[in-house]
């Protein structure tokens, strides 16, 4: 559906969402910006630049309980899911992506039931970004600097107001029942695509090769001296793994309350950069250098779950870039291996 | 799958230990009643069993199914910190069980087959489920050699059960130990000597099982090819890190595998395609 809104409007339209979900917008917090639990409207801003962790960590928080069991009793264990109803606002199209990416490895059977209840609750309201963001997103490249699914409205602006891409149900529900959005005129789809021609040539690639074969290049690269090269400064902080709006991989630990009658299991984020990620009891580490865990968080976005899901892994967001105390670049590994290509 | 399963498989069930026999210093040996889906299970596949207040562990089904209507076994080594809480659970106490995962080894395959089982150590826990289910239908399988390797003669896993194989004779055991102690009188090397002696197998058509601790497999897939076994006959289950059994938490994974959802067991051919696997 296409529909357009004021922009008076938007404020507007967010207290209404704001009636029966929790808010989380992007706002301005000591000089950089942050997705949080908005109190004020006034402190919503359609111009941020991006943030540290990306928007999908309120749908697959840092820790959340899964399960509780009650121990004065049998150990009897019982499900664990809290999904408040919530609006993500003014997200941009590469954390839609990737929440879309999510979506679909997470929805897998045996599917994740805490992240499907919470997305389920999940309003997504889009923002479309303007300008690249900043030198290290390779968005352009890997094509996810547009949104096209994974929102439920997606708003661009155009002419003074914002062109509003409504997408299934609930988000021509809440756009009806807001009150605030008109029809698109024919105008205003003319002014959308003469804005996104122009948005097109803003962009630059940052990428040496074609994105479509990372995949092959990645894997015939496997045993390639680069991954050695390109981890020798890696800490294993995981900051790469925290930071990045794709990586879903966690540990459980449980936690027993003082009475000593209940016990709760929560799931907290875990990252394969880490040095004991793959370690069993018996003190085997099956990825014990830092250059087989590097290229394992590369081949698992490009690679493994290409493999799986038609699709790669990464939207580019270059968060890994901005967050690396060791400086290691995704761009400068993919662009390796085009260099590797281009002298073969 | 149901709502009723995807829910069984995340939400561990509180099971009662009937039994806990001590097989020696590190292993025991527990019986566990379970519900009726915990029994639908195959050879090789495992469960997640947990203490709350302490974690879970991915431990291999002993037990054959369909040999017992209401409960399995799994042959546990104290060997981190859930496992020796394990070991100190009675009978009558509590445990969850979640599971089963994985897929198990694929029975329609051995049938008709001469079978090469290979087990290295605590290996023997997950392919005692398979010899059993062997044994009970005996007649649906050509001839079945188990060779067991053991670091000594008292790290021999399941010593009066392997008597009573021996003894029924319906599969040819052969032992053999790293290192002999007084009073051993069987065969001394590393379990690729005992592929010295002749199997008597037809390997072109034979189906292999191997488990074992990872620095065996090498070894011992190269006297099985060497025997002239295919790759596509050759099985090996693996161990890692099994945290959530969903294929989702990542701990498992090689390559591009979940080792809960697609393995533990794995053909070699596939194996030798996955750089990290052994």
């Amino acid at each position: 559906m296409k529909l357009a809104l004021n922009h008076k409007d938007l404020l507007p339209f967010i207290e209404f969402l704001g009636k029966d979900h929790a808010l989380v917008a992007p706002v301005e917090d000591s000089g950089r910006y942050i997705f949080r639990s908005l109190e004020d409207t006034a402190d919503i801003t359609t111009e941020y630049k991006q943030t540290p962790l990306p928007p999908v960590k309120f749908i697959y928080p840092d820790k959340e309980p899964i399960l509780k069991f009650d121990l004065s009793d049998d150990k009897h264990a019982e499900s664990v899911i809290e999904a408040p109803s919530q609006a993500l606002l003014l997200l941009r199209p590469c954390d839609i992506n990737a929440i879309s990416i999510m979506d679909e490895v997470l929805s897998e059977e045996p599917s994740d039931l805490n992240y499907i209840e919470r997305r389920k609750n999940t309003l997504i309201v889009g923002f479309e970004c303007a300008t690249p963001c900043r030198e290290n997103a390779l968005c352009f490249d890997k094509g996810t600097h547009n949104a096209k699914s994974g929102f439920d409205i997606y708003l661009t602006e155009i002419n003074g107001k914002y062109f509003a891409e409504v997408n299934g149900e609930k988000g021509e529900k809440v756009a009806e029942a807001s009150g605030f959005f008109n029809r698109a005129l024919s105008e205003d789809r003319v002014a959308l695509d003469n804005r996104r021609i122009e948005r097109e040539e803003k962009f630059e690639e940052v990428l040496s090769g074609n994105t479509d074969e990372l995949s092959t290049l990645l894997e015939g690269a496997y045993d390639n001296e680069l991954w050695e090269k390109s981890s020798k400064k890696c800490v294993s902080c995981g900051a790469c793994n925290i930071v990045c709006p794709t990586c879903y991989c966690y540990d459980v630990t449980d936690e027993v309350d003082i009475t000593t009658n209940h016990c709760t299991r929560t799931r907290h984020w875990d990252g394969c950069q880490l040095r004991n990620f793959t370690s069993v009891a018996t003190g085997e580490t099956f990825r014990k250098s830092k250059s087989a865990r590097l290229r394992h968080r590369v081949l698992k976005k490009e690679v493994y779950l290409k493999e799986r899901f038609g699709r790669s892994g990464c939207v580019g967001c270059g968060r890994c870039i901005d967050h690396c105390m060791a400086k290691i670049s995704i761009i400068d590994i993919y662009n390796d291996v085009f260099e590797d290509k281009g002298q073969n | 799958m149901t709502i009723k399963d995807k829910h069984r498989l995340r939400l561990p069930f509180s099971a009662i230990v009937e039994k806990v026999e001590e097989l020696d210093e590190h292993h025991k040996l527990f019986t566990i009643n379970v519900e009726e889906n915990l029994l639908k299970y195959k050879p090789g596949q495992f469960v997640m069993v947990g203490l709350p207040g302490i974690g879970e562990a991915p431990i291999s089904i002993t037990s054959a199914p369909l040999s017992s209507n209401d409960s399995i076994k799994l042959c546990i080594r104290s060997v981190g910190r859930l496992t020796e809480a394990l070991h100190s659970t009675e009978a009558g106490s509590r445990v969850t069980v979640r599971g089963p995962f994985g897929n198990g080894f694929d029975m329609e395959k051995f049938r008709g087959k001469d079978v090469v089982i290979v087990a290295a150590g605590l290996g023997l826990a997950p392919l005692r489920s398979l010899i059993d289910t062997i044994r009970t239908d005996k007649r649906r399988y050509g001839n079945v050699v188990l060779l067991i390797g053991a670091r000594n003669p008292a790290s021999l896993l399941y010593k009066d059960i392997i008597e009573e194989w021996r003894k029924e004779g319906k599969i040819d055991v052969r032992i053999t130990v790293d290192v002999a102690e007084s009073g051993w009188d069987g065969h001394v090397g590393v379990i690729t000597t005992l592929f010295k002696e002749d199997l008597y197998i037809d390997p072109t058509e034979a189906i292999a099982a191997v488990v074992g601790p990872p620095v065996v497999y090498r070894f011992v897939i190269d006297e099985l090819l060497r025997l002239g076994l295919f790759e596509r006959n050759i099985f090996l289950s693996l161990e890692r890190r099994m945290r959530c059994g969903l294929g989702k938490c990542g701990h498992c994974q090689i390559n591009g595998l979940y080792l809960c959802q697609d393995g533990p067991v794995l053909s070699y051919h596939d194996v030798r395609k996955l750089k990290e696997a052994i």
